[in-house]
């Protein structure tokens, strides 16, 4: 088979189906819909496990889409380990979600049944353009097309009033980040003429070549801007929380595991950039370093379960970002895999969980589910026990390299960002216990609205349960970090994303494997101490009132954003209105229309209708010009 | 050139006829602007071109150029189709109501 025609039908696939399901699939019996809305993804799957298996690496141009003087724009696909990294998450995560989709919306009637699996085909295909975009046209293409999809997704119920909202919110947010991402590509071709990857790239192959590193710094931090606003991190975070209004599924896929870890991919995809620019990458661990913890504090207190998830995305996320800021790309890029496992695990185990419970999201009125759902139960601890990252699950090993490299980072920036990820890690175990807790463990709330919860389906306890043995023993392709085994998932990704010259000495560290994983282990014993003890420390908010409510409202960002943006812009706009639009606009128009009428009125006396009116004045006009020859001639 | 014309042997000036064509002119014109019956009005467009004339006539032999009486033919000419034309709307006119002030033809008012 041919590479680039495997590569491209990666993309088409999900474009087929999202096209069938949209043109026909609500006039098609319902087993249509869920035959090709799955069937897709795990066919952009089969393909991409083709080009992993041939090792396939290249730069694919299919065609010319612009083409202006010196300037060429081809749509080209970039296939290498990073792309096919990506697109194994997308699709193979994202093929179990679409699957569990099929149980799981199951209740909607045909035309919405269809209209949530287009939306899902689309997005699948905007989120891989995104990643096998070989130039930054496309990239922005794809970059803003999950954007579109998350609006269209997270606004699914478009009767509810907050999902409209919430959908209004996330787009917007997003949008800035899409306007970061132009600007930040105009520079780069403002400096190097050129859009494709390897065409800016090539100017970035060392140190010395760069020479004025300011339009880089500057095309680095618009990037940056993007990546936050897509990945939710501070400070444009605040659309991800309210997204929970979408479907679960749409959670776990979109709000975990796939597009908001696309920033990720691009600091990681723009490595040669960040690698020389000094600034912009260490603002990338600090956005980071500080979303994990400021996002882990707020998930303490929330109550609605998809919250604390979602919450606890920002902070996992952060440390995604953590990891790439300081240079540690592989680490970030397995954390985004092991994230990828354990977090759509927890979404699409909430989400049986919200499914029995009659979409009652809120974790005090649950409680004894232990012994009512045992197998969501139990697939829900172990998503927990790898957020929290103890030891045989995976993210014990994705967590311990992303701290592991900050702490032997030479310079403070390391350890500043390891201390905040130490705490992270605590915190973690902490608001993790609370949800298994209250959720789980102890007597049924009194609140709850269901006395004898119906345990989920096979089309969704199968996912999940994939996800959970992957949560279990993904660690075991990257044991490396313990000191033996392998380490498949860097080895794999350090082909692409460490350049040749930066990997003399960037981690030269000091420390031993061992005292490394010594404090790995350290910060997981500490961390399931919390886990555990959460199911005493319930009453904890009585302590300190004021803390309990600034965490409750979110450190007051939706307060601050609203007295800072939306009421002034508000203000402007009303002053435009009564001052500019009511006087000066409305004044000019009506004004126009009026005079027209007053002269108009007064011209009409002109036209009396009487014959010897228009007689006379014919004679007078006659009698005025013969005159005037007279004057003339004479 | 002669400042007068000699009509069946006697000598007029030429100031003459033009003084009569603008007397007559300036009774038409007036007639059409005080009068009120339509074939009134009608009659003293008549009277206005055919003062005209005289002045084409009476300039023509003066200055001893025939186009002036051709001219002169042709005016008649377009008189009698003005004439037509006219009443012919005032025929219809009166077919659809009584009208006897032209002023009640003021439809077209602004």
């Amino acid at each position: 088979m041919n590479a680039s025609a495997v590569a491209l039908s990666i993309l088409l696939f999900p474009a087929a189906g999202a096209l069938l399901l949209a043109g026909r699939g609500w006039r098609m019996p319902r087993v249509v819909t869920q035959i090709v809305g799955p069937g897709v993804v795990w066919l952009s799957f089969a393909a991409t496990l083709w080009l992993f298996f041939n090792q396939v690496n290249g730069d694919f141009a299919y065609w010319t889409w612009i083409k202006s003087g010196s300037f060429e724009l081809p749509f080209n696909l970039l296939v290498d380990n990073l792309s096919i990294f990506m697109c194994m998450v997308i699709t193979g995560v994202g093929g179990l979600i679409v699957t569990y989709s099929v149980g799981y919306m199951a209740h909607e009637d045909g035309p919405s049944y269809a209209r949530f699996f287009t939306y899902m085909d689309v997005f699948i295909f905007s989120m891989l353009l995104l990643v096998l975009a070989g130039n930054f046209v496309f990239l922005i293409i794809g970059w803003a097309l999950v954007g579109l999809s998350s609006y269209f997704l997270i606004g699914f119920w478009y009767q509810r009033r907050s999902a409209v909202l919430a959908a209004r919110k996330a787009f917007v947010m997003n949008v800035i980040g899409d306007v970061g991402m132009i600007l930040g590509t105009f520079v780069l071709f403002v400096t190097y003429h050129a859009v494709t990857y390897a065409g800016v790239f090539s100017h970035l192959t060392s140190l010395a070549s760069v020479g004025d590193s300011a339009p880089l710094e500057l095309a680095a931090f618009l990037l940056l801007v993007g990546a936050v606003a897509k990945s939710a991190q501070i400070p444009l975070h605040t659309w991800l929380p309210d997204a929970m209004e979408g479907p679960t599924p749409v959670s776990a896929l979109i709000h975990a595991a796939t597009m908001v870890t696309a920033g990720v991919y691009l600091v990681a995809r723009m490595h040669p950039i960040y690698d020389i620019t000094t600034y912009a990458h260490d603002a990338v661990a600090i956005i980071g370093a500080v979303t994990a913890l400021f996002a882990a504090t707020i998930a303490i207190v929330q109550t609605d379960i998809k919250r604390v998830l979602a919450y606890s995305t920002m902070s996992q996320i952060g440390y995604m970002f953590l990891a790439v800021g300081i240079g540690a790309y592989a680490a970030g890029l397995f954390h985004l895999l092991a994230h990828g496992f354990f977090k759509a695990l927890l979404f699409m185990a909430a989400g049986n969980v919200i499914h029995a419970m009659h979409d009652e999201q809120d974790m005090r009125k649950y409680g004894g589910l232990w012994n009512q759902m045992r197998p969501t139960s139990v697939t829900f601890l172990i998503g927990c026990l790898s957020l929290v990252g103890v030891i045989p699950f995976v993210g014990f090993f994705s967590k311990e390299q992303i701290l592991g490299a900050a702490f032997s980072r030479p310079g403070s920036l390391g350890l500043t960002v390891w201390a905040i990820g130490f705490a992270t890690a605590l915190i973690t175990g902490f608001y993790t216990g609370r949800m298994w807790w209250l959720s789980f463990w102890g007597k049924p709330s009194p609140q709850r609205p269901v006395e004898h919860p119906h345990e989920a389906p096979m089309v969704m306890m199968i996912p999940v349960a994939i996800l959970a043995v992957l949560a279990t023993v993904g660690g075991v392709i990257q044991t490396s970090v313990l000191g033996f085994g392998p380490s498949a998932v860097s080895s794999y990704l350090d082909k692409v994303v460490t350049a040749a010259w930066w990997e003399a000495g960037r981690f030269p560290g000091g420390y031993t494997r061992e005292f490394l994983v010594a404090i790995a282990l350290l910060t997981m014993v500490l961390a399931a101490a919390l886990f555990a003890g959460a199911l005493r420390m319930r009453p904890w908010s009585a302590v300190v009132p004021w803390a309990q409510r600034l965490l409750e409202r979110k450190y007051y960002f939706d307060e601050i954003y609203n007295a800072a943006f939306v009421r002034t812009m508000d203000a402007v706009a009303s002053i435009g209105y009564r001052d500019v639009e009511k006087v000066v606009i409305d004044g000019a128009v009506v004004g126009t229309g009026e005079a027209a009428e007053a002269t108009a009125g007064s011209l009409r006396l002109t036209q009396s209708g009487y014959f010897r009116n228009y007689v006379l004045v014919f004679i007078a006009g006659a009698l005025i010009a013969a005159a005037l020859l007279l004057v003339r001639t004479s | 050139m002669a400042g007068s014309l000699d009509i069946g042997g006697s000598q007029f000036d030429v100031s003459w006829f033009l003084l009569l064509a603008a007397a007559l002119f300036t009774l038409g014109a007036v007639g059409v602007l005080v009068r009120r019956n339509p074939l009134i009005i009608l009659i003293s467009i008549e009277l206005m071109l055919n003062a005209v004339n005289l002045t084409l006539v009476a300039f023509s032999r003066q200055l001893e150029n025939l186009e002036g009486q051709l001219f002169a033919l042709m005016t008649m000419t377009v008189a009698a189709a003005e004439a037509v034309v006219g009443l012919a709307i005032l025929v219809d006119i009166f077919r659809v109501r009584d009208l006897e002030d032209i002023d009640d033809l003021s439809e077209l008012k602004g």
